[in-house]
């Protein structure tokens, strides 16, 4: 008997596997990226950061970053060039402690991870995109956290992290792209209308502190203005808020009295881009990306981590009367 | 009885219908387990191709396709996760392929576009499975369990006059499998027949695969009492009555109850240890005390030691008067 069952066993397994079925759902649909090709997507990152630092030419970068971390990391390089320094390496070993990859019926594609540099002891939550089939998989942001800063847990549906739509505001306080611009407008002014609709935190306070010293320069018109890009990803977190990744543009502009000229502090950013200073009036334009998490419910959004540099100065001899 | 009976006829029934779809599939695919047909012309003078994401519903189909063009074109086949395919060739002027029914029955449309692709096909990293070539081109490739696009493409600055495709479709090792559910099918009648000739299987007697490992059977010994009488006649009596008759005349017989049949695997044999000294005292009680008597003429015994014996006529105790 028991010879006869192990036939059999073995005849339907035989007959059985890989048979072809039909497919009920044939939307078009692709998860990101799988993990081997997330592995390489690093690696060729870490490659080419590592060259362009070694080379202190930003030029390599386009190959593996766009858009604003582009921008910034430009300018940090422009900084380490002007200043004849290695600047800000990041090319030491990292940890990558978590990725998530979203379902997508169309492109663009991206993916989240989280790495760890214990050099810096911070966390970088970057997003990974590739904008259409023929492109490369770039980085687009990247803004950092302190090491021990908790990231919310993220809602999965099978097997993929989910996405928010950057106008969705089921269930939370706002949209993602109404908190960006409610975050951009209290960091603007203090007393803007939405300043009850954000948390205080350390981010705003810190930008706060800046401008208020910058502002009392004697003989100095300061003025510093907040912009919030669209919002292109955010994921939903498991207590039904939503992680946003925000950038947003801050313009510092300075006009000085005729005879007066405002400089910096030598190795500072800002000297690198304004190495004369400012006679007249000038302008540096900052990038910042921010983390921001929108808890469900009512709770206020908040920033987790940014990101930020100086991406361009620009000055002219008018002076200011 | 009636139970095995119609048993053993719905396995007969079950083994015929699978022998018989294992044989029709042994049939129709062939020893290359898949159906072809073509070539067939494609009236087109775009440079591409491509099926649309709701065409090809199945999963686990093995499918060939060749392409091929005259005078030698440039020609590219893959296929690719329609998210992919349908971004790749969305603004590209081409033939899109709305339906498909076997074994050749194609709808089309004309899509309008840009009169080049984005950028060469031969260069991505996503397709499942690509092949270029001049003149012709083909893929061989198993249906994945996901949206999918097969795109034919023009390489270079040619187009896809003239192309003829050729199709195979199948089951990869179909002829294996169909041969598999040929003989699950007949051993499922032969095993229906056994079951309609066996025996009750309560009468079932273990054949030798299914021996049931014994254990040695014990022997039981029965003692069996027997009285003769004057007459010479046996008669059998109880354990009891030959007690009360004090005499145990004869143990005429060892009657084995069961008899070891087999011992597939004979258990730890039992180890003979030497008596210990308890039994060795027990031995030495049990041998009987021989006391010698002196009887005077006045009938008064006197016990003796054997050295006195040599004095004394040895009479038998019962033999005394």
């Amino acid at each position: 008997m028991r010879r006869w069952v192990l036939v059999a066993a073995c005849s339907i397994a035989l007959s059985g596997c890989a048979v072809p079925h039909a497919r009920d759902d044939t939307r078009p649909a692709k998860t990101a990226a799988q993990e081997a090709e997330i592995t390489q997507v690093f690696q060729r990152y870490r490659e080419v950061r590592a060259s362009a630092v070694e080379l202190l030419d930003p030029k390599p970068l386009s190959t593996v970053e766009t858009g604003a971390m582009l921008q910034i990391d430009s300018g940090s390089f422009e900084v380490a060039q002007r200043l004849a320094t290695k600047g800000q390496d990041a090319t030491g070993p990292v940890e990558v402690v978590d990725v998530e990859t979203p379902r997508f019926g169309k492109y663009p594609l991206w993916f989240y991870a989280v790495v760890r540099d214990a050099a810096q002891d911070v966390k970088r939550v970057q997003i990974f995109e590739r904008a259409s089939s023929v492109d490369p998989w770039l980085l687009t942001a990247s803004p950092e956290t302190l090491a021990d800063t908790a990231l919310p847990d993220l809602r999965h549906r099978g097997g993929a992290a989910v996405t928010v739509a950057p106008d969705d505001g089921v269930g939370l306080s706002m949209s993602a792209q109404e908190a960006a611009a409610a975050y951009a407008a209290v960091l603007s002014d203090p007393e803007a209308p939405e300043s009850g609709e954000v948390a205080d935190d350390s981010f705003i306070q810190q930008m706060r502190s800046t401008a208020t010293t910058n502002a009392a320069l004697p003989d100095v018109r300061f003025s510093q203005t907040w912009q919030a890009e669209d919002v292109r990803y955010a994921l939903r977190t498991a207590d039904g808020g939503a992680l946003a990744f925000v950038t947003l543009t801050r313009e510092d502009t300075y006009a000085v009295k005729e005879g007066l000229t405002v400089t910096w502090p030598e190795g500072s950013p800002q000297q690198a881009f304004l190495s004369s200073g400012i006679a007249g009036s000038g302008r540096l334009t900052y990038n910042h990306q921010v983390l921001l998490y929108l808890p469900g419910g009512t709770e206020k959004p908040r920033a987790l981590g940014q990101y930020g540099g100086v991406v361009s100065g620009d000055t002219s001899a008018a002076p200011a009367r | 009885m009636a139970m095995r009976t119609t048993a053993g006829w719905a396995l007969v029934v079950l083994g015929v219908l699978v022998a018989l779809a294992g044989g029709a599939a042994m049939v129709v695919l062939g020893p290359d387990s898949r159906f072809t047909t073509g070539p067939h012309a494609i009236e087109t003078d775009d440079i591409a191709v491509v099926t649309a994401p709701d065409v090809i519903g199945w999963a686990d189909v093995q499918v060939d396709l060749l392409a091929e063009v005259p005078v030698r074109k440039p020609i590219f086949v893959g296929i690719g996760n329609a998210v992919d395919v349908q971004d790749f060739v969305g603004r590209t002027q081409r033939l899109e392929v709305t339906g498909f029914q076997r074994p050749w029955d194609v709808d089309t449309r004309e899509a309008g576009g840009t009169p080049n692709l984005p950028g060469a096909p031969t260069a991505l990293d996503w397709w499942i499975d690509s092949s270029a070539g001049l003149g012709g081109a083909s893929i061989s490739t198993q249906l994945p369990d996901e949206t999918i696009s097969i795109a034919i493409l023009s390489v270079g600055s040619s187009n896809l006059s003239g192309l003829e495709v050729t199709l195979a479709y199948g089951v990869k090792g179909g002829f294996g499998k169909g041969a598999a559910a040929l003989l699950l099918g007949l051993g499922l009648v032969v095993l229906g027949l056994a079951v309609r000739r066996a025996r009750p299987w309560d009468e079932e007697e273990p054949d030798d695969e299914d021996a049931v490992v014994l254990a040695a059977a014990e022997v039981e010994e029965e003692v069996v009492y027997v009285y003769v009488d004057d007459d010479g006649v046996e008669h059998e009596i109880s354990a009891e009555e030959a007690a009360e008759l004090q005499e145990v005349v004869e143990v005429v017989e060892v009657v084995e109850v069961e008899e070891v049949v087999e011992v597939a695997e004979p258990g730890p044999r039992p180890e003979v240890e030497p008596a210990g000294p308890a039994d060795e005292d027990a031995a030495a009680e049990a041998e009987e005390e021989v006391v010698y008597v002196y009887v005077d003429d006045e009938g008064v015994e006197h016990e003796v030691n054997e050295d006195e014996l040599a004095e004394f006529e040895i009479v038998d105790e019962e033999d005394r008067p």
